[in-house]
């Protein structure tokens, strides 16, 4: 079967080509006797979904940039080594299972930039017209009122002796009008659709000083207090209060037909198999629990989930797009990774255009397919280029071939190979054995809980903020980095990013565009906390299946290879993980020049010098 | 994509809603005011000492020998939305008035380097109006508004606002203003009346003004 023969050439000339899931990766090496000698590297971005005929271009492509580098024509080569990607496509899907509803006028959770006053007051809701009337009043003011008249009518009123407690803004004019009141009332402004508010009403607002959150109003006994709640119905306001907690001002109006609900949305069980088993998991149960019952099969043979349920759709859309990309019909799900989320959703019912933040599950879900499709990319490459190429042995193997060219490392070894797409783990022992597992999730599942729960809308933005540190513009000529050092500028900055929070990329300086609520230490929790799911998740699970008797703490070395060990701050994590085992982790370094990069590529040559 | 006339068409329509609803809710929330507005010179200004504080510079002819802007908002609404903009967000507004220049950008920059928090509003009589922080060179900016006739009361409101939020280092969104190409050939002759009007008053040896405003009804 091998067209190579050895004896007959002097040297030859090998390409090994990794196609993986974000990007193409190329080593071209001279193979004479037992002697490897790498004339050069490229890596381009994948064509296509890794593992379909789309690949070929990207190949292509790389192959040339490496060729040229090392001054060669493809068609020098006597041999293209491609990797046994058996097609392993990750798709994640979100689904959300809380839902915030509001039913009649009971507002929540209302958090405008600039409250004004502070304290906490409770009457009842008037129009401004008509606050001259016994007993505490809130007053309702619509669009129409400039905050010097506003302020009139009301100290007025107080003159008169009428007790106003508290305000109620459509405008943003909280401070104008506190600042030109003659006593201190709590007063909430941005009230959106401020004609929604019911007049008549018992009503609490409360207002807290800069840098506090307001107390009464987020506590359920403390509602109760104010509206004379009987036991069961402060069960009912739970949900009221709890969607008030951390804001700086609040108004809960008591309705007898409002009430606010915040209810789990049915979104359907997922069935898991492996050969023995078979687990059904309720998605509102959460990641953890979906995790669990992953981890206690063994590699699975297919899931699915209810017919008609979101996460029926869900994974029948993983499948469906498979069928379409690879042309084959029988598809089957071989790891899912879920991962606890929040999504801000529009609270429906909202009379100031709330938002909540509502739980979802991410669910990254990995499909294996046959090596048919892999089989007519090789036949694609070797119509275009005349060279012979040869499918080789399985992308993990490969990838550990590859990782002890890194200085200091020798088998026993496990490695972590992260990509974009997928995390793979394999173990090779003493003798060679190598034992391998392949799971779904990694940067692109980051990428996209980066890009939900900071509800950017552009997962370009969210890819750079995965990649690189952030810094804030302190003023044009300094930046102060997340990690608090400052570095001087010689030339001023543009002022496009005055005041702003900035991805700090090699090139250039991007600003994140979001308003108060991005701040540089959400965005950073966010960031490290998504890696946390989805990497340190991930090497745990691999890293368990391989090891000897399934024990993580019989490995001692776990070299990370893969494009995701690139980043500033995963492996670092990883290893700080994987020291409580006593493992000694380190991100590699293949053939002591190229990095985590380049191992699949590099293991390729090696496995075809041995033929 | 395909263009049509009926697209076209109901593209425009739904801009126009748009843009008419925004301006008439805005219409309907000036009306109560408009005062008289009374500016008084009080020597040379001073350099802030503050960080609490927004300056806005008028150019010359502001408030006095002309009144109101290029599509017809009196100085006294313009300056009243822009001081309440600032205060809304708990800073103070100081007014000066620079002689020296007509063009907005040195305004602004004079206001931003005598402001305690390094941030000027610089303001024409025609209402072109521009953020400006300290360290900036003169012709970069913040935020620009070119198109004086689009502005309306609401947007000088918000670079009140604006101008506050950076002097409390925050970081706000840029505010949106409508762009309009007809804009130019329509209002250049009045613009450049305005503006050689202003430019009259000019006085390059002359410093900074401290100026005492009041807003009276």
């Amino acid at each position: 079967m091998d067209s190579l023969q050895k004896t007959s050439y002097p040297y030859r000339m090998v390409a090994g080509v990794d196609i993986g899931n974000s990007t193409t990766e190329v080593v071209i090496a001279s193979i004479m006797e037992n002697d490897i000698k790498y004339l050069s590297t490229a890596i381009l971005p994948t064509t296509g979904v890794k593992g379909t005929i789309q690949n070929v271009d990207g190949v292509l492509e790389t192959l040339k940039v490496a060729a040229d580098q090392a001054s060669i024509e493809i068609s020098d080569l006597s041999a293209i080594m491609l990797n046994e990607a058996t097609p392993v496509i990750s798709e994640i899907a979100m689904e959300t299972i809380s839902q915030t509803e509001i039913i009649g006028s009971s507002m929540i959770g209302h958090n405008p930039d600039t409250p004004g006053g502070r304290g906490i007051a409770t009457g009842i809701t008037r129009h401004i017209e008509n606050i001259r009337i016994e007993g505490d009043v809130i007053a309702v003011v619509p669009a129409e009122y400039d905050f010097e008249e506003v302020a009139e009518k009301i100290n007025a009123a107080f003159d008169e002796g009428y007790s106003i407690t508290g305000v109620i803004l459509k405008k943003d004019d909280g401070v104008l009008v506190a600042n030109r009141l003659k006593k201190t009332i709590p007063i909430v402004d941005e009230v959106l659709n401020i004609e929604k508010v019911p007049l008549g009403m018992k009503a609490a607002i409360e207002v807290a000083g800069n840098g506090e959150t307001i107390k009464v109003l987020s506590n359920p006994y403390g509602l109760a207090t104010l509206f004379s709640l009987s036991p069961s119905e402060t069960k009912d306001i739970i949900p009221i209060s709890k969607s008030l907690i951390g804001n700086r001002s609040g108004v809960v109006i008591k309705n007898p037909e409002g009430n606010v609900k915040s209810e789990k949305i049915p979104a359907g069980s997922i069935t898991m198999a492996d050969k023995d088993r078979k687990v059904r998991v309720d998605v509102l149960e959460g990641a953890e629990k979906i995790m669990q019952a992953r981890s206690a099969l063994d590699e699975l043979e297919d899931a699915f989930g209810d017919q008609g349920t979101n996460v029926g759709a869900m994974l029948g859309r993983v499948k469906e797009q498979m069928s379409e990309l690879t042309g084959l019909s029988d598809i089957k799900i071989k790891d899912v990774l879920a991962v606890d989320t929040f999504v801000p959703v529009k609270v429906s019912g909202a009379i100031a255009g709330e938002y909540a933040m509502e739980n979802a599950v991410l669910l990254a879900a990995m499909v294996k397919t046959s090596r048919l499709p892999m089989e007519k990319i090789a036949q694609a490459l070797s119509e275009k280029t005349g060279v012979y190429v040869k499918i080789e042995g399985q992308e993990a193997n490969m990838a550990i071939l590859g990782a002890l060219t890194t200085p200091g490392s020798d088998k026993p070894l496990a490695i972590l190979d992260m990509g974009g797409g997928s995390t793979d783990a394999a173990i090779i022992d003493k003798h060679g054995n190598i034992k391998s597992v392949h799971l779904s999730g990694a940067g692109e599942m980051v990428t996209m809980i980066i890009n939900s729960e900071l509800a950017l809308e552009d997962k370009e933005l969210a890819e750079l903020i995965k990649k690189y540190p952030l810094a804030k513009v302190d003023s044009l000529l300094n930046l102060r980095f997340e990690d608090g050092s400052v570095k001087f500028m010689e030339e001023p900055l543009d002022p496009d990013f005055y005041a702003r929070v900035v991805v700090v990329t090699p090139e250039k300086l991007i600003p994140i565009r979001g308003g108060k609520k991005l701040t540089l230490e959400k965005i950073r929790l966010v960031r490290r906390e998504a890696k946390k799911k989805v990497f340190v998740t991930n090497a745990m699970r691999a890293l368990t299946r391989v090891a000897p008797d399934g024990n993580i703490r019989n490995i001692e070395f776990v070299v990370m290879v893969g494009g995701s060990a690139l980043d500033f701050e995963i492996p670092e994590m990883i290893s700080n993980e994987l020291a409580n085992y006593r493992i000694v982790a380190g991100r590699g370094n293949i053939r002591g020049s190229e990095g985590p990069r380049n191992a699949v590529a590099t293991g390729l040559v090696i496995h075809a010098r041995e033929g | 994509m395909e263009y049509n006339q009926e697209l076209v068409d109901l593209i425009t329509q739904k801009v126009m809603e748009y843009i008419n609803r925004e301006q008439t809710e805005y219409e309907k929330r000036s009306l109560p005011q408009s005062g008289k507005l009374l500016i008084k010179e009080s020597g040379e200004a001073p350099s802030g000492l503050y960080a609490d504080e927004v300056v806005v510079g008028l150019a010359p002819a502001f408030g006095v020998r002309q009144t109101e802007t290029i599509n017809g908002l009196s100085h006294y609404d313009v300056l009243r939305e822009i001081s309440a903009g600032i205060e809304e967000e708990g800073l103070r507004t100081r007014f000066v008035k620079v002689y020296a220049t007509s063009d907005v950008s040195f305004i602004a920059l004079t206001a931003a380097k005598l402001s305690g928090s390094g941030i000027g509003i610089g303001i024409q009589s025609k209402g072109t109006t521009v953020i400006h922080q300290k360290d900036l060179y003169p012709l970069t900016n913040l935020e620009l508004f070119p198109q004086a006739p689009l502005l309306t009361l609401q947007i000088y409101r918000q670079i009140g606002k604006n101008a506050a939020r950076y002097a409390k280092g925050q970081s706000p969104t840029p505010i949106e203003t409508q762009n309009d190409c007809m804009v130019r050939p329509k209002y250049q002759a009045k613009a450049a009346l305005l503006h050689i009007k202003e430019t009259e008053l000019a006085d390059a040896d002359k410093k900074p003004v401290a100026l005492e405003v009041r807003f009276e009804r």
